[in-house]
């Protein structure tokens, strides 16, 4: 316990340790990490003495690869760049040559750490971040291990972070968690989901359990429905449609980021703020799911789509299947829209809707609390004819922020009612920028603070209800169909009828 | 009413902007507001700056306007000539607007209050009839603690700015703090003083992370604070702090006055020696060393650098990095204080002991 840390910051103790980055050359680690971490030690927050390995296949010297991190670092950097510092930065950065697959790079590793532990005066702690590409995550691992670089020493610790796509069905998904957890013990694995390190992600239980007025409303007693939306204006540029058409909407964004945002709109309150506190919570959200477990019941509660040519922006646009590197034939779908039940005692009969969508008009992540309308007497005596009921709107982005809609009276002689909204933006309120998701997360596995990554079972679970409507979409006898929308509209018809049949329609955003 | 009769008072006027009644404050403020639709009018904290400098206003308004970026506000300033014959009181009515993300104007508004006389009823009653309702009263007290420190406004404030820094006398000035505040004993106290010394307490912090570090805090047994003349008592906290979380008990200090050399008894038993020494080319804190035999934790800041260096010095091992520096001007200080928020518990903690050294 170090006595100096009292009431300095109120978080996990960040401890020293040596990052090896696999997938060094990659966008993920020029635009995000390095920056995330230089911005780290721009505020005082990385512990003293750490030490960044690049682990890459590119022949590269440390001042090659130094040097490519520094232009990237002057264009994306939240604090902007300050050659004082990055140069002190930049010092502990270094890079390593070899294959993912090479058993000798990988001892080659453990001697280039094994010297930097001794520079400090004994062993040393090490934080893994596997940023390559998903085929390499299974050789990246089993080398570590047999390199002997998943066990710390005495006192040390040794975690090691995954991305995205934990998996493509749950097949895969139980696979890499087997080999994952064959390496590293579950409390030192740290699935990342960057969704969870915004700030209005993390606001979300201080939202729900620091506010008084807010649990009491929380459940099916006073919630009409709850609506999650993710909406991407761009489409498959930068060569993304590879990719894309190979996992989709639903696997894609829905599988990971928007299921952890419905379990922690609906999560009940932890027993404390503990990661597994937390997390065994969330769990349990996914595990009440109803199963969409039959091509009918896909067919009545998931719409799928593709977009076709539109205009976006003023542009024109071309359709799904006419975007580069996306098969012509395509069954993938660009959009998905899926009604949820949580078969609990708070959240029964509550639809939860999400959505997400290529092509959409802006880009958008929110989530809206809609709650149920007031009873039909005094000013809601013809029902309908009011405005609507009160909706509590969390922007999770852009424009960081939370709304509240209300009715109110137009100023007048006659008795009109409107809707009015209470705004509270982050931006305005708090002028200061907050940090890249990137940053609080890669602090939190320094500092050994699992809250806001994904578990084992938490994947394994959303897997499990993703798999049965992709089961029913691709491997069906009788798939249901693939919708259509303009590019530049907000879906498809269908995915309106969806609300529609339960009396709700879209948020307009 | 008597025109206040200070020579800057009329240049404040353009920079303060419309001067108004006092009674219609809020009457001017709402026009003010509803003037330009486009704006957004925000507000988190009660923001109340008090001086008796003659031009305070005027110094007051431009740091308000910077503070704004980061901090949505409704500022009071407030400068008092409490030597002025005849009772006056002015106010000003202003927004600061900033562009959010460059689309929108976010508005702060500030008023501003001079006035002259015997204030203390008047400067009370005029300041709590402005306040937003509901949101907490961060109040920025500047200088030395007049007449007009009182209970009574002690028992409205939620969070108190200070400079001990710029007291003549602080163990007086504490003392006056403790009696105001007997009644309101979740009063929050920022100092100045405290604040300068984040980045060294930070960096003392960052050091002894590392468990190996962690291991030798038990045998330190120097330490050394260079700071600036004018900055005793950001020296006297951050030693103050150091023998507070390291369980150092009081063994002595040297006769001079004010005291240079301190002497502790740590837990184990061993004596640890303190030397302050001033420098008056040197930053508020210039140099923080604390040695445990052939071992060393240095954090230093030198006169003109941006940056604060953290350097751990032991046989065949050398390690530095750097942090940005503390804040330097009043009006960063208190951004900063503000961003950091909380309870200042640990600045409530270290304070008897401080109290103690200052003798």
């Amino acid at each position: 316990m170090n006595p100096f840390r009292e009431d300095l910051v109120s978080r996990s103790t960040p401890e020293p340790c040596t990052v090896v980055i696999f997938g060094a050359t990659g966008d993920l680690t020029h635009r995000k990490l390095i920056p995330a971490l230089y911005n780290l030690a721009v505020d005082g927050e990385l512990p003293t003495g750490v030490k960044i390995i690049g682990f890459a296949r590119r022949e590269k010297s440390d001042a090659e690869f130094r040097a490519g991190l520094v232009d990237v670092n002057r264009k994306v950097s939240r604090s902007g760049h300050d050659e004082q510092i990055w140069s002190s930065f930049i010092e502990s950065v270094s890079y390593h040559q070899s294959e993912f697959s090479d058993a000798d790079g990988y001892r080659r590793l453990a001697e280039k750490l094994a010297a930097i532990d001794a520079v400090r005066g004994g062993a040393g702690n090490r934080l893994f971040y596997i940023a390559s590409a998903p085929e390499f995550f299974d050789e990246i691992l089993i080398n570590l291990k047999n390199a002997g670089l998943n066990r710390a020493a005495n006192g040390c610790w040794a975690r090691v972070i995954v991305e995205k796509p934990f998996g493509t069905d749950l097949a895969t998904a139980r696979h890499l968690n087997e080999v994952v957890n064959a390496t590293f013990e579950e409390r030192d694995t740290y699935r990342i989901d960057h969704y969870l390190g915004k700030e209005t992600a993390q606001n979300l239980m201080v939202l729900r359990f620091a506010n008084a007025i807010f649990e009491p409303l929380w459940n099916s007693k006073h919630i009409s429905h709850v609506q999650i939306t993710c909406s991407e204006n761009l489409g498959m540029e930068g060569g993304r449609g590879g990719y894309y058409d190979t996992a989709g909407a639903l696997r894609d964004m829905v599988q990971n980021h928007l299921l952890q945002l419905l379990s922690l709109v609906a999560m009940e309150p932890p027993t404390d703020l503990s990661a597994d506190g937390v997390r065994d919570e969330k769990v349990k959200v996914i595990r009440s799911l109803r199963q969409w477990d039959t091509p009918e019941k896909v067919a009545a509660n998931v719409i799928r789509a593709q977009y076709t040519a539109g205009h976006v922006d003023g542009v024109p646009v071309p359709g799904y299947r006419e975007e580069d590197r996306v098969n012509p034939e395509s069954k993938t779908e660009a959009y998905v829209a899926v009604r949820l039940l949580i078969d609990t005692w708070r959240w029964s009969g509550v639809p939860f809707y999400i959505r997400m969508g290529k092509r959409l008009p802006k880009k958008s992540t929110e989530i809206s609390i809609h709650f149920k309308e007031a009873p039909c007497v005094l000013f809601n005596a013809s029902c309908g004819g009011t405005p609507g009921g009160n909706v509590l709107v969390i922007r999770i982005q852009p424009d960081e922020g939370i709304s509240l809609r209300m009715v109110s009276k137009i100023p007048g002689n006659s008795l009109r009612l409107e809707p009015v909204k209470m705004d509270f933006h982050y931006a305005t309120s708090f002028g200061k920028a907050s940090p890249e998701a990137y940053e609080r997360l890669l602090l939190d596995a320094i500092a050994g603070d699992a809250t806001l990554f994904a578990r084992r079972d938490e994947v394994e679970e959303a897997w499990r209800f993703i798999d049965q409507i992709e089961h029913a979409w691709h491997q069906s006898s009788n798939p249901p169909p693939m919708a259509e929308f303009v590019a530049g509209t907000w879906g498809p018809k269908e995915a309106d009828d969806l609300l529609m049949q339960d009396g709700n329609q879209w948020r307009r955003l | 009413m008597s025109a206040p009769s200070h020579p800057t008072l009329s240049e404040a006027r353009a920079e303060l902007g419309i001067e108004v009644p006092v009674h219609a404050i809020d009457r001017e403020l709402h026009k003010l507001r509803t003037q330009d639709e486009s704006r957004t009018h925000a507000s988190l904290i009660n923001l109340v700056v008090y001086s008796e400098k003659p031009g305070a206003l005027l110094e007051n308004s431009a740091i308000v306007r910077h503070l704004t970026r980061e901090h949505a506000c409704r500022a009071i300033l407030v400068e008092v000539d409490p030597d002025q014959p005849v009772p006056g009181i002015h106010a000003w009515i202003t927004a600061h607007c900033h562009l959010d993300h460059g689309r929108r104007s976010v508005c702060c508004e500030q008023i501003a209050l001079h006035l002259t006389g015997k204030v203390t009823g008047r400067f009370r009653n005029t300041v709590f009839a402005h306040l937003d309702s509901d949101l907490p009263l961060v109040f920025w007290w500047q200088g030395e603690l007049s007449g007009i420190f009182s209970e009574r406004l002690v028992s409205v404030i939620d969070r108190l700015i200070i400079d001990s820094s710029s007291w003549a006398d602080p163990a007086e000035s504490f003392r006056k703090i403790d009696e105001a505040s007997r009644s309101k004993s979740d009063l929050i106290l920022q100092d100045h003083a405290w604040s300068r010394t984040w980045q060294f307490r930070l960096g003392v912090a960052s050091i002894f992370d590392d468990p190996t570090a962690q291991r030798s805090i038990a045998e330190i047994d120097r330490v050394e604070i260079t700071y600036h003349p004018d900055h005793r008592n950001s020296a006297l906290q951050l030693l103050a702090w150091l023998a507070v979380q390291t369980g150092w008990s009081d063994a002595k200090r040297d006769g001079g006055k004010p005291a240079k050399n301190f002497s502790f008894v740590s837990p184990a038993g061993i004596t640890i020696e303190a030397q302050l020494r001033e420098d008056a080319a040197a930053p508020p804190i210039s140099l923080l060393v604390l040695r445990a035999g052939d071992r060393s934790a240095v954090i230093s800041q030198a006169a003109g650098s941006a940056h604060v260096e953290r350097r751990i010095k032991a046989p065949g091992y050398e390690v530095n990095s750097l942090s940005p520096i503390d804040p330097v001007s009043a009006g960063d200080l208190v951004a900063m204080q503000l961003s950091r928020g909380g309870k200042n518990s640990l600045f409530s903690k270290i304070l008897p002991r401080f109290r103690a050294m200052l003798g």
